[in-house]
């Protein structure tokens, strides 16, 4: 309680201002005519690295779900989960979904190439957000169309979490799997990975205040027989220890899964897992 | 004009405001002192629910105040870590409510509130009794999710206790822990955030890592965490090193310490990559929400908590209903008692201006946590927060932990610090004593 400090005199509330304008419906509303009107219904359309890769081509804006939570707690962690309303099969499909942070130093946080044997277009995933914003995921469909959903993401560091970043670099690009015990024909499976890696940013010091130089996996293969299921493509925004839960559909009896990480080093971590169909 | 002058110095010293704020001026009305009308209930009697009433009565002695709170005692979650490691009873952590009954006038009625009408402004008691308000205040702290884990419903929790609500379910855990044979394993299996204290599943196995030291030597401990980082992180994992060397094992979120499925009768904790862990006492500090009455009232949004307005603590979705405590959405300020304290006191004083006619001051709220490592081993993490840009920020450069490198008598002192500040809060909520002075 001794660490108060004093107040400084009541500042203007939005209510003081309304009684006083006498006019505050008329006021507001002229507040928000504005030429950033275009904007607000577009509001992607200020970010670069969005807009670059719409290439003039109008988004759709529904049938992208984002979740991840209003208020996080510690930005260097938060959960997300991307979901795209849309068949995943021969002939129609999402080919890819970008992930966004339009306010961090990177705005790009990963993008995902589906195939039709992805069988749900469906990521959770962890990121960084380095302050509060809006998230995007744009989807490209195999039509050519896009598709493009946001989501409001409040960062505050709790009052009783202290920033204590410590990463352990023993166990580095050591991985852990969880893919599905067997599946029915024409079932979707969900697998589940997690890689030891501190995902440097090349934006932090060290204690002498050199930059520490930038270390990321970069890349992420899953492969069923030799075929691709999913490619992802890792940024700095994406958090430590790369998470990554997605979905597999097997054609026929099944075969072997095979995941493939790579990181700026060139170090590669290979794990495989049998899938059967019965 | 006496008394006026007296309600404005304790509304100023409530608030830890000093002098600035007299120049703000809206306590000068007349009319503040004057005024009698006004029917506030509180719901929960806990730090947020006690506070808020005690202080309503204090600033406007005439509001017809009513506490709805379903125990006539109230066990602080707060020290009853302490009372697992064997360094505090029960009736050291139990408090009444005469104080706030006889000394402030407020009606306490020990009865379960079951819903709220929030068009009619009134709550309807398990009783059947209907109470009518002009403002409400909404204190109920968790409620465990019992959705959010698999495994883990009401009857798991008798065999598997959360004793994340202190009075039975603490006593069930450390009835099990007394049971277990030197040698045994006992598991912690913490939660992503938010949650109610959190240092709190990392006081308790220190806690619980003194209790084995003195009467289990050989058992370990094993906390299984949802998250890579926690509150005081740094601190606690010193502190068990020293203390405990290498009993208490942490593993944190990208070790694979989610546990998503529990076993009840088994105890077997499943982690998310699928390893089993089973305890000889498992301890599961499942997910949570905000009390059921929330819900009730329509306050809570999609995530299971309430938004609240950052100046006043009213509900974003309600009118005249305000929400303090655990069960608010105010990060950056955790969900401690002390905040539950803090904010039921700037609260409190909102109403009393908006009952006048006055706008709400610009609040200040302070927190400290002090978690107990071992009996003459404490640390603390304290912050200030304000309203800033219309949302709940820290104050920079305000609080702080306590520093890594401190030597054993620093530690001593705030063991001691938690036990003054223990007997501070539980004086200022309920007006009732901590029993001790020291922890030993």
């Amino acid at each position: 309680m001794s660490r108060t400090r004093s107040l400084v005199t009541t500042s203007w509330s939005r209510r003081d201002f309304l009684r006083i304008s006498g006019a505050g419906a008329v006021t507001l509303g002229m507040m928000m005519v504005s030429p950033s009107l275009l904007a607000r219904s577009r509001p992607w359309a200020r970010h670069d690295a969005i807009m670059e890769l719409l290439d003039g081509a109008e988004p759709d804006t529904s049938g992208v779900t984002l979740e991840l939570p209003s208020v996080s707690e510690d930005g260097s962690n938060i959960s997300l989960t991307v979901r795209v309303d849309s068949a995943q099969e021969n002939g129609e499909y999402v080919k890819s979904i970008h992930l966004f942070a339009p306010d961090n130093p990177n705005p790009e946080i990963a993008v995902f190439h589906l195939t039709p044997l992805s069988g749900q277009a469906q990521i959770a995933t962890r990121i960084r957000l380095n302050e509060s914003q809006r998230v995007f995921a744009v989807a490209k469909l195999s039509d050519g169309s896009f598709r493009i959903g946001s989501q409001d993401a409040r960062v505050t560091v709790s009052g009783c979490l202290t920033d204590d970043a410590t990463y352990d670099s023993s166990g580095l690009m050591q991985a852990r799997v969880r893919t599905p015990r067997s599946l029915r024909p024409g079932e979707v499976g969900e697998v589940l990975t997690i890689i030891n890696h501190p995902m440097e940013t090349g934006f932090r010091e060290d204690a002498d205040g050199n930059t520490i130089p930038r270390r990321i996996i970069h890349s992420f293969v899953a492969e069923l027989d030799g075929e691709t299921v999913l490619r992802a493509d890792f940024h700095p925004s994406l958090a430590a220890n790369p998470y990554l839960r997605f979905h597999v559909k097997p054609n026929g009896s099944g075969g072997t899964l095979a995941l493939e990480w790579t990181d700026d080093e060139g170090e590669t971590t290979r794990e495989e897992a049998e899938l059967s169909v019965s | 004009m006496d008394s006026i002058k007296m309600n404005r110095r304790k509304l100023l010293k409530l608030l830890g405001a000093g002098g600035a704020l007299a120049a703000a001026g809206p306590l000068a009305s007349p009319a503040f002192a004057a005024r009698t009308a006004g029917r506030v209930v509180g719901v929960g009697g806990g730090f947020g629910g006690a506070t808020a009433a005690k202080y309503l009565k204090r600033l406007q002695p005439g509001l017809d105040v009513t506490l709805v709170e379903p125990a006539r005692e109230f066990y602080t979650c707060p020290f009853s870590n302490l009372y697992l490691g064997g360094m505090r009873q029960m009736e050291q952590i139990v408090h009444g409510y005469d104080t706030l009954k006889n000394r402030y006038g407020i009606k306490v009625v020990h009865q379960y509130a079951e819903d709220v009408d929030g068009e009619a402004h009134t709550v309807r008691l398990a009783n059947g009794e209907t109470l009518p308000y002009d403002k409400l205040v909404l204190s109920p702290g968790i409620d465990i999710d019992f959705e959010g884990l698999e495994g883990y419903d009401e009857a798991a929790a008798e065999k598997l206790p959360h004793a994340w609500k202190a009075g039975d379910q603490t006593r069930l855990l450390r009835s099990q822990l007394e049971a277990m044979d030197d040698g045994g394993t006992f598991i912690l299996s913490a939660p992503d955030n938010p949650f109610r204290c959190p240092p709190g599943p990392y006081e308790r196995v220190s806690q619980i890592a003194h209790y084995f030291s003195q009467h289990k030597p050989r058992s370990k401990i094993l906390l299984l965490d949802a998250k890579d980082a926690f509150s005081k992180q740094g601190l606690f994992m010193d502190g068990w090193r020293e203390v405990y060397g290498d009993m208490i094992e942490w593993v944190g979120l990208s070790d694979d310490g989610r546990v998503v499925r529990v076993d009840a009768d088994s105890r077997e904790l499943e982690s998310e990559f699928g390893e089993i862990h089973r305890g000889d006492v498992v301890n599961v500090v499942p997910p949570q929400k905000a009390g059921a009455i929330a819900h009730r009232a329509g306050v809570t949004n999609g995530s299971g908590w309430v938004p609240v307005k950052p100046h006043t603590f009213e509900s974003q979705q309600v009118d005249d209903i305000y929400v303090v405590g655990d069960a608010t959405i105010a990060a950056p300020m955790p969900k401690s008692g002390f905040c539950a304290n803090a904010q039921a006191r700037v609260t409190a004083a909102a109403i009393v201006a908006e009952l006048n006619g006055q706008d709400p001051l610009d609040p200040v709220w302070t927190n400290t946590c002090y978690s107990v490592i071992a009996p003459e081993y404490g640390i603390s993490v304290a912050g200030v927060y304000r309203v800033i840009d219309g949302e709940i920020r820290e104050v920079e450069g305000s609080g702080g932990v306590s520093p890594r490198d401190a030597d054993a008598a620093f530690r001593r002192r705030e063991a001691e610090y938690a036990v003054q500040w223990y007997n501070a809060i539980v004086q200022d909520t309920w007006e009732t004593r901590g029993l001790q002075k020291t922890l030993t």
